[in-house]
């Protein structure tokens, strides 16, 4: 004891002094939890924690055990702890001197103080569920007493503390404040006045109703929840190219929106897929564990990263709604919370079963996906539908109307046969494909050639004759045939039928293994590539149709190569029509000829092609477009038309029938034309918006071992795990099921003890700045002790109560008087209160950035606030992307019109490069889960609202507005202008500060014409030329200005 | 912060805004002020309370010249004449040791080993092996040190890049120059602490992150400040087309009056420093150009870093500006390189993506030392990896590629209180394990920071409940060795 006041002596007034000190003494004696759990925590955990492998003499300090062990039941004397702590002899102090941790003399004395009250142990106050405190009765402080339960927590501590509530804000104030919190977007001049105006009692909670039914108050929260989701538009490692989940963004809105419960939004965000008979919403919800960054890495080890995924889902999971470290188990027993190496694994278990790979795609969705309904749409489609089947009706009339047309037609046909049967000179080879049975096929032109099939030979009826089906592995090697140079001219084609996903190679001599060397055609995902090759990519030509082939059904498709070496040599036929294509490639210099042997159905030796195929003809010249015309009709017709009439079957007359009409008959083709019309809406309506990204399980249970020290390599087969909950928190209930259901069942049953905790705390920190416990992010035994406690508690109780009902939460939090007080700081308020934790005045805090941006958009009227849909890309400065993409190859495109004026939520989360003037404004990358966002005040910041080409065009629409709808003179506007930035009314002083400054500067502008125009052209918007242009110049510097006051850019 | 210091600012502040000095400047405020307690209000470039330096410093600033996607440590430093002799044999099971490679090699059916097809020669007073590609560098090597027994468990960029840049192979964690920013803050009120340049070589090249200059849980104003080619050099520098500069500080100071006014009725001392925020944009607008202006450089600066030096974008115009940068007090600087990455054709390649950096690089050294601000100024040169001794793909008689390889790789360093014409570390024959001295890619950011006056260990930040560092939980060195 002697040393401890010696130690003491020397900062007995600095400890005396304290107001932390002070407060404390002035509510209760040390707590256990309170004032002593931190201490132990953080000086003594990490030898004498929860982690027994890392325990030294068997000491543990986070039991009641091992207080009673160490302090002796507060008997200081008898006390080895005690004795430790304070000895002089270094190789006996705790903690070691070697340790780098120090007990400090404050923390001594509350160590002290709590051992004279006799050393008792508490367990960590997060981990026991709440009970619902009784209210504070008679501690209502003057004047404005009132039944809100906030108000008597908040007041209680505040009169212990000497200090007292701050009056209401006025209502300018107020009704931004509750705006922008529940909205995100400030008030009009309309709904301030009202407000102003509205003089029954309720007033203002009218006005929270109002914001609390505007759909503009699920994409407040959303935005909250996107931080914490890790929302984002690419996909992280490696290339972060681009994915769609925007649909999942929207269920969040539409969440908030239709005030889900939050037991409900917990489940089908973490189990929406597992629920019996997910609705395709829950699915769609459950994308919210799809969000983890994924790679695509060349040289990725697919298990090391499919278990990362598993690891941040964790994480994310045990972040958001526990407020738990829990990854820190994942390589070893928990340093300060109960939570042992195998527990997380069992944890971590439920997410092990996730169906999506290690391995994802660079660009687009890597299933288990959901497509997204086009909600719009439906209505319509039953209109199409009907329309279609009177056209089907039509068409039949029109078809039994048109018999003899048709057999005249045939006899001319008859008449022309030689048209039909002409020969098209220099085929080099022709597979009929006719064969109908073995696994040989025969050249047509050179009877001795033949192919052979490799894999099951599968004949078909084909479309001209027999035909033959690719499946599998399937291919037919046609030896060494067409061995063409790049600076022969050639073709090449034949009828193809793609079956499901077409991609693959139909005809093709290259040399895979060899630098791609040769020449294919190519399907990819219905797309007609054409290869010719020396080496792949650099020397090389290739081209793309735009468009694509239907599958399951017959096409005919030529390619013909005029020898030049050119991309523009190649031409794609379908039908006999010429197609539409891109150049990809177009530099070919060298020889494509190689020595592997021509094959059908795929490349030497991969990309297998599944389809059918008929009628294959290689040709050692470019034919003509006529000729692939013909070709295509002929080698339909040929059959019909060359047998004599009595041979055709009625298949065949029927064949020939819907050929005249489709063709030849203009009163059919028009009314088809009508019906291809419908059908393609009907399709387009029919159509999902697109895809989502959505959990899944695989079908069999994967095992789940304790990995090694975390690595995905090192399984420890003798440590095999069943999905589990910490056994330090709530039971699972007995009817959970084993998978992510159960687990998320388990977090929102009435007697967990953190999610309703974690959660309402969240929503604290959202409207007054911080979170009751300061930590937002961590609940466990390092976390900070709550301000009130027994409000938490008593709000936690109260969410699962009301049924976790978010919208009436939030409105109990704004409605209270601790949420309406003015903010204004004065010195008393400063003093006992510094960093206003205890809430004697109205919380004051920066917009955050989307806001920042989104009241410049809303002010000046440009703000388009359509809800939902996909990402958008606003201005933004030239190069960011190629400065860090893959080979530079990945640019921005910036969108125009409507898109560069949405809400800022909706702007292209691009991962790996974030919205600059976002991340300026403390946006974090959204790479990992956020719960917390840093709040600075940086240059860079005043840099974006003065010069970021959105802000100087706001500040020009805004100019614009105030000068043609804000009042007749320049002080008129400048005020209406100043209102709807701010809220408020300027003071005459400063509205002189800003009046002036408009005449400095209209000086300016109309002795420089020039400058005016300058300034007047940023941004995409037309401006309206009927105003004065040094006029509207001046008004946007003003209206710059007031964009970067104090006032506008905060809160409170 | 301990809590004593905590309460002595708390005090500090209450004393200065109970006394009624309303007329002191938030900037001047935040000063005062720490990092934990009062986050919000202090600024880049602000004099904080630091958290280091925690003894004399050695440097006072670094310079990271950093090889984006895996320079070849083989064709460059690690050099073993005997590796001659085993060219185009297959790499022996003892050496691999079954340890993983990535997914682009591992299906190969061969391994052979490559010896380096550039030539090497022993250079400087230690006769210390450089290869032809690095001529300058081979000039300069009495005044580096080149530490030979680097590693890193990541093999594929993403995580590699990440981990040697934040600690940790995941996103989240902040940068090394962000602990930079945190720990010692920038002396210089008109420019941030760290500073982040781009450029790019002929070689294939891997995607960077804003991560890896980025401030993780950190209060964001410590990430890295992007200087760019462009009339922005820092986003949004510009003012608008017609504002002129008289203009703007007619602006700032109308809203510097209306903020006062709005202080003096609210009382929020946030306000005050947004004043000096904006001040300080203001002169970053007059700064950043000056800076990055090279026409007053003499033409023999454009001699020594080499013919590209006058374009901007290049790396050696980026190596100039560091260098400016160092004498304006910048303590963190990075200079990322693109087109490492050298999975084919790397005798061709890698000659390109050597010649882009060779001379400016070490112009750099030279430069700093002719104005006697070496020993004070650390540079260092590396990437995330090394590349292995078998070839990628086809290997023909003048033509292979290396796949990535973390088991050792060279980096090298110079001034800053490293040991000049100094090696450190060894690996074997075939350049695949390390022999003598391995040193992790952790104790390489503990080393750096040490010569910073900064203990890895006590440089840390209160998140999730834990006292995050750079360099983690797990074992780490402070490589005295190389230190003079």
């Amino acid at each position: 004891m002697v040393h401890l006041h010696i130690l003491a002596a020397s900062l007995i007034c600095l400890l005396y002094c304290s107001p932390v000190v002070n407060a404390r003494q002035a509510i209760a004696a040390s707590r256990f939890n309170r004032d002593v759990r931190p201490i132990l925590s953080a000086a003594c955990f990490q030898c004498h924690g929860p982690d027994e492998h890392k325990r030294k003499a068997d000491l543990r300090l986070d039991t009641a055990e091992g207080i009673e062990r160490a302090f002796s039941g507060g008997r200081l004397a008898d006390s080895e702890a005690w004795r430790r702590i304070l000895s002089t002899d270094e190789t006996e102090r705790m903690p070691p001197v070697d340790s780098q941790r120090k007990i400090s003399v404050e923390e001594l004395k509350v160590l002290r103080d709590w051992s004279e009250q006799g050393a008792e142990w508490e367990g960590h106050w997060a981990f026991i569920a709440p009970q619902k405190p009784a209210m504070p009765r008679d501690d209502v402080v003057e004047p404005f007493a009132n039944d809100h339960p906030i108000d008597r927590f908040i007041d209680r501590r505040l009169r212990a503390e000497g200090l007292q509530r701050s009056p209401e804000a006025d209502r300018e104030r107020l009704v931004r404040r509750v705006t922008f919190d529940l909205t995100g977007l400030p008030p009009t001049l309309e709904k301030i006045d009202d407000f102003l105006e509205d003089q029954s009692s309720n007033a203002y909670e009218r006005v929270v109703d109002r914001l609390l039914a505007s759909n503009h108050f699920g994409e407040r929260m959303a935005l909250a929840w996107l931080d914490a989701a890790r929302y984002g538009d690419t996909s992280v490692f490696h290339g972060d190219g681009p994915r769609d989940m925007w649909a999942w963004r929207d269920w969040v809105i539409n969440a908030y929106n239709d005030n889900k419960p939050f037991d409900n939004f917990t489940i089908e965000q973490l189990a929406g897929d597992l629920i019996p008979e997910a609705t395709v919403e829950q699915r769609i919800a459950s994308a919210f564990n799809r969000n983890n960054a994924t790679t695509d890495e060349g040289g990725a080890i697919a298990e090391e990263f499919r278990v990362e995924y598993a690891v941040d889902r964790v994480k994310t999971t045990s972040m958001v709604w526990l407020g738990l470290t829990m990854e820190c188990a994942q390589c070893h027993e928990h340093k300060y919370d109960p939570i042992s190496q195998e527990e997380y694994y069992r944890f971590y278990s439920y997410f092990n079963q996730a169906a999506d790979p290690g391995m994802q795609r660079r660009t687009g969705n890597t299933a288990p996906t959901a497509d997204v309904p086009n909600y719009q749409a439906k209505a319509e489609l039953a209109d199409i539908r009907q329309e279609l089947r009177r056209t089907q009706a039509d068409l039949d009339v029109r078809r039994r109307n048109a018999e003899t047309d048709f057999w005249k037609w045939v006899a001319e046909a008859e008449a022309d046969k030689s048209r039909w049967q002409q020969a098209h000179g220099n085929m080099l080879a022709h597979f009929c494909l006719d064969e109908g049975e073995g696994n040989t096929v025969k050249d047509s032109v050179d009877l001795n050639r033949q192919g052979t099939i490799h894999g099951q030979p599968h004949w078909t009826s084909g479309i001209v004759g027999g035909g033959l089906r690719c499946a599998k592995e399937d291919f037919v090697d046609l030896g060494n045939v067409a061995d063409f140079e790049r600076t022969a001219a050639f073709s090449y084609g034949g009828w193809l039928k793609p079956a499901e996903n077409p991609g693959g190679a139909v005809i093709a001599r290259m040399n895979v293994e060899n630098s791609h060397r040769g020449y294919d055609l190519y399907l990819a995902e219905g797309k007609i590539m054409i290869h010719l090759s020396h080496h792949w990519p650099n020397n090389a030509i290739k081209v793309v149709s735009t468009d694509q082939l239907v599958q399951d059904k017959w096409q005919h498709v030529l390619i013909t190569y005029d020898g030049s070496s050119k991309a523009a040599g190649v031409k794609i036929y379908v039908d006999g029509v010429l197609w539409n294509q891109k150049i990809e490639r177009d530099q070919l210099t060298k020889s494509i000829r190689t020595n592997v042997p021509l094959y059908l159905g795929r490349r030497n030796s991969s990309s297998p092609f599944h389809g059918e195929l008929d009628d294959i003809r290689i040709y050692a010249r470019q034919l003509t477009a006529n000729e692939a015309k013909s070709i295509a009709e002929q080698s339909r017709f040929r059959p019909f038309l060359t047998n004599s009439a009595v041979d055709r079957t009625a298949a065949d007359i029927e064949h020939l029938r819907m050929y005249y009409l489709s063709h030849r008959d203009e009163e059919y083709q028009r009314i088809d034309a009508n019906y291809a019309n419908l059908k393609t809406r009907e399709t387009e309506a029919a159509q999902p918006r697109g895809n989502v990204m959505v959990m899944g399980d695989v079908p069999e249970t994967r095992m789940t071992y304790v990995l090694q020290r975390g690595n995905y390599a090192s399984p420890q087969k003798d440590r095999p795990v069943t999905p589990g909950v910490p056994a330090a928190l709530s039971p699972l209930p007995s009817d959970a099921p084993a998978n992510r259901l159960g687990l998320a069942r388990w977090l929102v049953a009435p007697d967990h003890p953190l999610t309703a905790r974690v959660t309402v705390n969240r929503y604290w920190m959202m409207l007054f700045g911080t979170g009751l416990v300061a930590s937002v992010e961590d609940f466990g035994s390092q976390s900070e002790w709550p301000s009130h406690p027994d409000l938490l508690d008593w709000l936690a109780v109260d969410f699962v109560e009301s049924g976790w009902n978010v919208k009436r939460m939030i409105k109990q939090l704004v409605m209270s008087a601790v949420y309406r007080q003015s903010s204004r700081v004065t010195d008393t308020l400063l003093k006992g209160n510094p960093a206003n934790r205890l809430l004697a005045r109205g919380s004051r805090f920066r917009l955050q950035g989307e806001f920042i941006r989104d009241n410049a958009l809303a002010t000046s009227g440009l703000l388009i606030d359509t809800i939902g849909g996909p990402s958008v890309k606003p201005y933004q400065p030239d190069g960011l992307w190629n400065a860090v993409s893959i080979d530079t190859g990945l640019r921005f495109t910036q969108d125009h019109g409507e898109k560069l004026y949405r809400r800022s939520m909706y702007t292209y989360w691009k991962r790996s490069a974030p919205p600059p003037s976002m991340a300026i404004f403390d946006a974090p990358s959204r790479e990992k889960c956020t719960i917390r966002r840093s709040r600075t005040n940086t240059p860079l910041q005043a840099l974006v609202t003065l010069n970021d080409p959105q802000f100087v065009e706001a500040a020009r629409a805004f100019a614009q507005r105030v000068i043609t709808s804000g009042g007749t003179t320049p002080a008129r506007q400048i005020t209406t202008a100043y209102r709807m930035a701010t809220g408020s009314r300027p003071k005459l002083a400063v509205l002189n500060v800003l009046v002036q400054a408009y005449r400095t500067e209209l000086a300016i502008f109309q002795a420089v014409p020039d400058r005016a125009d300058a300034l007047l052209k940023v941004g995409e918007s037309p401006r309206d030329e009927t105003i004065d242009a040094s006029q509207h110049a001046a008004m946007t510097i003003v209206t710059s200005m007031i964009l970067n006051l104090d006032e506008t850019l905060m809160r409170g | 912060m301990n809590p004593l210091d905590e309460h002595r600012l708390l005090l500090t502040r209450r004393l200065l805004l109970t006394s009624g000095n309303k007329a002191l400047g938030g900037a001047a405020l935040a000063s005062l002020l720490g990092e934990n307690i009062f986050a919000a209000a202090t600024a880049p470039g602000a004099q904080q309370a630091p958290a280091a330096p925690h003894f004399t410093p050695r440097a006072k600033r670094v310079i990271y010249l950093f090889m984006a996607g895996g320079p070849s440590h083989i064709d460059t430093f690690d050099h073993h004449p005997k590796i001659h002799e085993y060219h185009g044999q297959e790499l022996p099971a003892s050496v691999r040791m079954g340890q993983r490679i990535t997914g682009m090699t591992s299906r190969q059916s061969s391994f052979p080993i490559v010896a380096s097809m550039f030539k090497f020669q022993r250079y400087g007073q230690h006769g210390t092996w450089v290869s032809d590609a690095l001529p300058y560098t081979a000039g300069v090597v009495d005044d580096i040190c080149i530490v030979k027994s680097i590693h890193t468990e990541a093999i594929n960029h993403d995580p590699a890049i990440t981990y040697i840049n934040t600690g940790v192979q995941q996103p989240g964690k902040p940068s090394m120059g962000a602990w930079v920013s945190y720990g010692l803050g920038s002396p210089n009120q008109d420019l941030p602490a760290y500073i982040v340049m781009i450029s790019r070589g002929p070689g294939g090249k891997q995607a960077l992150y804003e991560r890896l200059w980025g401030a993780g849980f950190l209060p964001s104003r410590h990430q890295g400040v992007k200087l760019r080619r462009s009339s922005d050099p820092v986003l949004y520098l510009q003012d608008p087309a017609g504002v002129d500069r008289q203009m703007r500080r007619r602006m700032l100071d109308g809203i510097a009056e209306i903020n006062s006014q709005h202080y003096n009725d609210f009382g929020d001392p946030e306000t005050q420093t947004r004043i000096s925020q904006y001040e300080m944009a203001f002169r970053m607008q007059a700064s950043v150009p000056e800076l990055v202006d090279l026409s007053d450089e003499p033409e023999a600066t454009f001699n020594l870093y080499g013919p590209d030096s006058k374009k901007p974008g290049t790396f050696a115009h980026n190596a100039i500006i560091a260098r400016r940068l160092a004498e304006r007090g910048v303590p963190f600087m990075q200079l990322f390189h693109r087109g490492w990455d050298q999975h084919s054709n790397l005798p061709k390649d890698l000659r390109g993506q050597c010649q882009g950096i060779d001379q400016p690089a070490a112009a750099l050294v030279q430069d700093l030392k002719q104005r006697g601000m070496l020993d004070e100024t650390l540079v260092v040169w590396g990437g995330e990896f090394g590349r292995t001794i078998y070839a990628q793909g086809e290997l023909t008689k003048d033509n292979h590629g290396r796949d990535h390889h973390g088991r050792c790789f060279t980096v090298w360093m110079a001034g800053g209180g490293v040991k000049p014409g100094f090696e450190f570390g060894k690996t074997d024959d075939h350049s695949y394990n390390i022999v003598d001295r391995p040193v992790h890619i952790r104790d390489l950011n503990a080393t750096i920071l040490q010569t910073l006056g900064i203990d890895h260990n006590r440089l840390t930040f209160k998140f999730q409940g834990l006292d995050q560092r750079l360099t983690g939980v797990e074992p780490t060195r402070v490589v005295h060795e190389i230190l003079a």
